[in-house]
């Protein structure tokens, strides 16, 4: 057998920190072929460079653009894709209106990360256990893109293909992220370690007030986190018996395409999607069959 | 405790502390290892030339010893790069250096390693599957086998009522030291010097004497601070690579680790597989059998210190007429075993106080009241037959057990509540001396240990000297030396910092009182120091004096000079008992009782930990506020072997998760606050009746939360980490 296996130091790249997303743009498709990166907090990349997953000889930052945004129209949220995420925990609208949101956000690594991490670099990186995609799939979030040819706006569960890998199109950027309506719902997590670690299991819950009907992610699986329509269905179109909910949690655990690796088993993260549904859709707010 | 108590707080929230990871010399090359690409096989050759190539690039592997080194090739049984036999991943088979360190990782990647792989050993049941068996010690991987028995044991387990047999399962835990291995090596003409992160300023240098075929007085260490070392850095790692850099090179040389590397090349606790049964009789214990298959790693025959150690731990601080233990240290494909923290005692301590949990229930009395009733006290004598001194166990465990049961009737539903036991001892080590020098305004320890942050040094060894001269902290200075200058001491590991290098600063300062009291004509015990505006000035009935005016004139410049020393213990066991093999003397007895309160996810098996409190034997707390400290970050560390650390290997020797987000130390979020009782009267060996308190705890908490879940939830786990995941598998919801 013959190396290299010592540790590499990272190559170097130039850092261009554009003032406009026209010259974002510019400077992301010049360095042809893959050779530019977009960043935002870092907290992915860093890592991909850290350990040569990339190597781009230019990195462009997205610092300077007017993207730290928050806002309500006509009730749905808009959240420009480099606000911090700890800006989006600590809005009280959010916490009230899409508490499943708030509890998603809430749930990633520690205060010093959010302080960094942003909702457009989450969905960037794509991981398959991503605290946010699976909750802003139950919310039917879409992503607002623009690029070279112009913008376009894409539903996450269309973005999102596997670790890594979106529906981003060369020199493409993710500008923000819209969530159609408020909805009461709910995340639920479990890990080795509460804080800092990747979930074995996380289920976003939520429920369309206006179209009655439930929406259920789970994340924790390959190849991405992934919406389980036939499991919503079981719920009906309310605050589901108990019946409904012991079919649909037992359908969920067995239906997701679930593997074991060094941080839980197959067996293990079934269990967790039944038990962490079940809680979850509990832990909705209802009353009296409808949603507060 | 104040700033000003602790000399190094100053620099280092000025984060002008030089650390090992920081440490530059001018003209410096960077270095890089080259590691072994397989977990074990037969080398073929390594060829530097592609490295040697490249601009600036200095190599060395096994065939430039007999050049680089005086007396040929250094130590014949622990060469420093291997010739024949890889033993694990990541051995280093060459080390290379150049200008920057991009250029010397471009170059350790060019090497060319040419290895035939082999068989890994890397887990210890699918090796022996039927354990060792009787011819087990003559298996090429026992390269330890420990043997000792007392009594008619099988008499013992005959006639039992009840006898309780179970296996145990510990993971391998990582020191995690904040800073990881680093050092910066110069050698001029035959003097050979490195400037490196030390728990062991003289351990390194004797090491060093040994690999590297050179008398100890050619070798200087000069410590750096220490980020954490938690028994990671008692010994050399890296120096003899960036020294033969160094050398061949003509120029410093700094080798660091990345914290990746850390995690693969550091020496630690690797995984152990114990057997344990007890034979009762009238609710007494009669019997003791423990088997321990210890995996020591990629460690050298003869060189296995746990293994031997480790048995009197596994039987627990409980009184036991007859008992059979037997270890095997097994050689596998992992770096060597190496210390962490009170290597493998909590181990040690939960399966003992799991066990004997387990044994109570089905004896059928209160857990606690069975241990209390089989506890060592003063007056007892241990297995391997040693008499038990002055011991604050028990009053521990009393105190304890109050505090369990009140938490226990205000616990809600799903709480649990339990008490776990760990015992312990004041390592000598191979001893040491202090050097005190009394100015006329100030006293100056001189020594050669940085400490490893946890003040045990700079607070510690001050609190000592105050209590030893009644001078105040701010006339007190530590003064670090290199072991070019400073007198020898063993280290900074197994708890001995205060009591061992303390008590040769206590009889260094009654040389002082003694000089004193000389110079004054009067008797030593009326002699007692005293600062007045900024002179340091002697008491005793009718006469004040100046230190200054007491100073002969050749001593103007420096002061009075006194030297305490400090001796290794000597071994204490009835060797009678003893079949083969050697175990581990106690110095003092040490412990403490700690409480958990944990709340356990029926559903999922996830456990929290709501609240924690310990009960300290510490014979003396010198400095309070830096013993609790100790407790604090021992509960800490102790709540990771418990919950969540568990290095994991592939079937290939691959470490899996050689990074902070797999391999997982608490958070603060994880670690609430404890409560901290120290245990007093019982006193050690140290000075004013001192214990050592570094490692003790750490040792019970695996333990005590091992028995929360089980009140909790019933699990009776066996098996370390207490995962959810394995909570739920004993809770049977898989
Ligand atoms: C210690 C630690 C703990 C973590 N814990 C969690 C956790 O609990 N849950 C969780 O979900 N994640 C976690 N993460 C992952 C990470 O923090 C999040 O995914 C975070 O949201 C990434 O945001 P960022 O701004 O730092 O992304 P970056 O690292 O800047 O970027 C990530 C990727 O997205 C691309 N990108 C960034 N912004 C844009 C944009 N506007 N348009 C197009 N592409 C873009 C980048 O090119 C890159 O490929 C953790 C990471 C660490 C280091």
């Amino acid at each position: 057998m013959e190396g290299p296996h010592a540790p590499r130091a990272v190559p170097g790249f130039e850092l261009v920190a554009p003032a406009s997303v026209e010259e974002a743009i510019a400077a992301l498709r010049a360095a042809d072929d893959g050779g530019a990166t977009a960043i935002a907090g870092g907290t992915d990349l860093l890592l991909d460079l850290d350990d040569g997953r990339l190597a781009p000889r230019r990195v462009v930052s997205l610092r300077r653009l007017p993207w730290r945004t928050l806002d309500w129209l006509d009730g749905a949220l808009t959240v420009g894709a480099t606000l911090p995420l700890r800006s989006l925990e600590d809005d009280r609208e959010v916490r009230r209106r899409l508490p499943g949101l708030w509890q998603a956000v809430h749930a990633v690594g520690s205060v010093a990360l959010r302080h960094r991490a942003t909702l457009g670099g989450n969905l960037g990186r794509s991981a398959p256990a991503s605290d946010l995609i699976p909750m802003l799939l139950a919310l039917d979030a879409e992503v607002d893109l623009v690029g070279p040819r112009g913008e376009r706006r894409v539903p996450v569960d269309d973005f999102v293909r596997a670790s890594r890998r979106t529906a981003l199109l060369p020199g493409e950027l993710i500008r923000s992220v819209r969530v159609p309506e408020p909805r009461p719902s709910a995340y639920l997590w479990q890990r080795v370690r509460p804080a800092n670690d990747i979930s074995q299991i996380a289920v976003a819950v939520a429920f369309s007030p206006g179209r009655r009907h439930w929406s259920i992610a789970v994340a924790g699986m390959p190849p991405r986190p992934a919406l389980l329509p036939d499991v919503a269905r079981d719920l009906g179109d309310g605050a589901p018996s108990d019946a409904a909910l012991t079919a649909a949690a037992a359908r969920a655990s067995r239906a997701v395409p679930i593997t074991g690796d060094q941080r839980a088993s197959e067996e293990y993260r079934r269990r967790l999607v039944g038990t962490l549904l079940t809680r979850a859709v509990r832990a909705v707010p209802f009353e009296g069959g409808r949603p507060l | 405790m104040s700033a000003a108590s602790r000399s190094d707080l100053g620099v280092k929230l000025a984060g002008r502390a030089e650390y090992g990871v920081d440490a530059e010399l001018p003209g410096m090359l960077w270095a890089a290892l080259v590691p072994s690409p397989v977990a074990h096989g037969r080398l073929r050759r390594v060829d530097l030339g592609p490295a040697r190539a490249l601009p600036g690039v200095v190599a060395v592997g096994a065939d430039d010893l007999a050049t680089l080194l005086p007396r040929g090739a250094g130590d014949a049984e622990r060469p420093i790069f291997p010739a024949g036999e890889v033993a694990y991943r990541h051995q280093p088979l060459a080390a290379v250096a150049a200008p920057t360190l991009a250029e010397a990782r471009r170059a350790a990647a060019v090497v060319r390693v040419e290895v035939e792989p082999g068989p890994a050993l890397i887990d210890l049941e699918t090796a022996f599957p039927d354990w060792p068996g009787p011819d087990g010690a003559r298996s090429p991987h026992v390269i330890a086998h420990v043997h000792a028995r007392h009594g008619d044991v099988e008499g013992a387990f005959r006639t039992a009522e009840h006898v309780v047999e179970e296996t145990y399962r510990t993971s391998s835990v990582h020191q995690v030291a904040l800073e990881p291995h680093a050092c910066v090596a110069t050698v001029r003409g035959d003097r050979w010097t490195v400037r490196t992160t030390t728990q062991s300023p003289f351990g390194v240098r004797e090491d060093l004497s040994l690999l590297l075929g050179v008398p100890e007085s050619s070798v200087v260490v000069e410590g750096t601070w220490v980020g954490g070392g938690f028994g990671g850095k008692g010994a050399s790692l890296l120096e003899p690579y960036a020294l033969l850099l160094a050398r061949a090179a003509g120029r410093p040389v700094r080798l660091a680790l990345d914290y990746r590397e850390e995690f693969e090349l550091g020496r630690t606790t690797l995984p152990a597989v114990i057997r344990v049964a007890t034979a009762v009789r009238d609710r007494r214990i009669v019997g003791r059998r423990v088997r321990l298959l210890l995996d020591v790693g990629a460690s050298l025959p003869g060189r296995d210190f746990a293994t031997g150690y480790s048995i009197g731990f596994l039987l627990g601080p409980y009184v036991t007429p007859t008992f059979e233990v037997e270890g095997y240290g097994i050689r596998t494909n992992k770096p060597p075993f190496g210390p962490h923290r009170a290597p493998f005692a909590p181990q040690c301590a939960f399966v003992a106080e799991s066990h004997i949990e387990e044994v109570a229930r089905v004896v059928g009395v209160d857990p606690v009241r069975f241990r209390a009733e089989h506890l060592w006290r003063e007056g007892a004598t241990t297995p391997l037959g040693q008499p038990v001194g002055p011991f604050g166990l028990a009053a521990a465990l009393e105190r304890a057990d109050a505090l369990a049961r009140r938490w226990r009737s205000e616990a809600p539903a799903g709480h649990g509540v339990g008490v776990g036991l760990g015992f312990w001892s004041t390592s000598t080590g191979a001893g040491g001396e202090a050097r005190l020098v009394l100015s006329a305004t100030e006293l100056r320890v001189e020594q050669g240990e940085r400490g490893i942050g946890s003040g045990s040094v700079l607070r510690g060894l001050v609190a000592v000297a105050e209590r030893a001269l009644g001078l105040p902290a701010d006339r007190i200075r530590i003064e670090y030396l290199s072991t070019a200058e400073a007198p020898f001491d063993s280290g900074v590991y197994g708890s001995r910092t205060v009591g061992a290098l303390g008590r040769a600063i206590v009889e260094a300062s009654d040389a002082v009182r003694a000089d004193l009291a000389g110079r004054m004509a009067v008797a030593v015990a009326d002699v007692s120091l005293a600062v007045e505006g900024e002179e340091i000035v002697v008491h005793a009935p009718g006469v004040r004096r100046t230190v200054r005016s007491l100073l002969r004139p050749d001593e103007a410049s420096r002061g009075i000079v006194a030297t305490g020393r400090h001796f290794a213990k000597p071994n204490a066991i009835d060797e009678r008992r003893v079949v083969t093999g050697s175990f581990y003397p106690y110095t003092d007895f040490t412990g403490a009782a700690h409480v958990a309160e944990v709340s356990v996810d029926r559903e999922t098996g996830a456990v929290r930990v709501e609240r924690y409190a310990a009960f300290q034997d510490v014979g003396v707390a010198v400095d309070p506020a830096t013993a609790r400290a100790q407790v604090e970050g021992g509960i800490a560390m102790g709540l990771g072997i418990a919950l969540t650390e568990e290095a994991l290997w592939s079937a290939d020797g691959r470490l899996l998760n050689p990074h902070l987000l797999d391999y997982r130390i608490p958070t603060l979020g994880e670690v609430p606050v404890p409560e901290v009782t120290f245990v007093e009267g019982f006193l050690g060996a140290g000075p004013f009746g001192a214990k050592g308190l570094g490692e003790p705890p750490i040792i019970p908490v695996p333990a005590a939360v091992a028995a929360a879940v089980r009140d909790a939830s019933g699990a009776h786990v066996t098996e370390l980490p207490l995962s959810a995941e394995r909570v739920a598998r004993t809770l049977k919801l898989l």
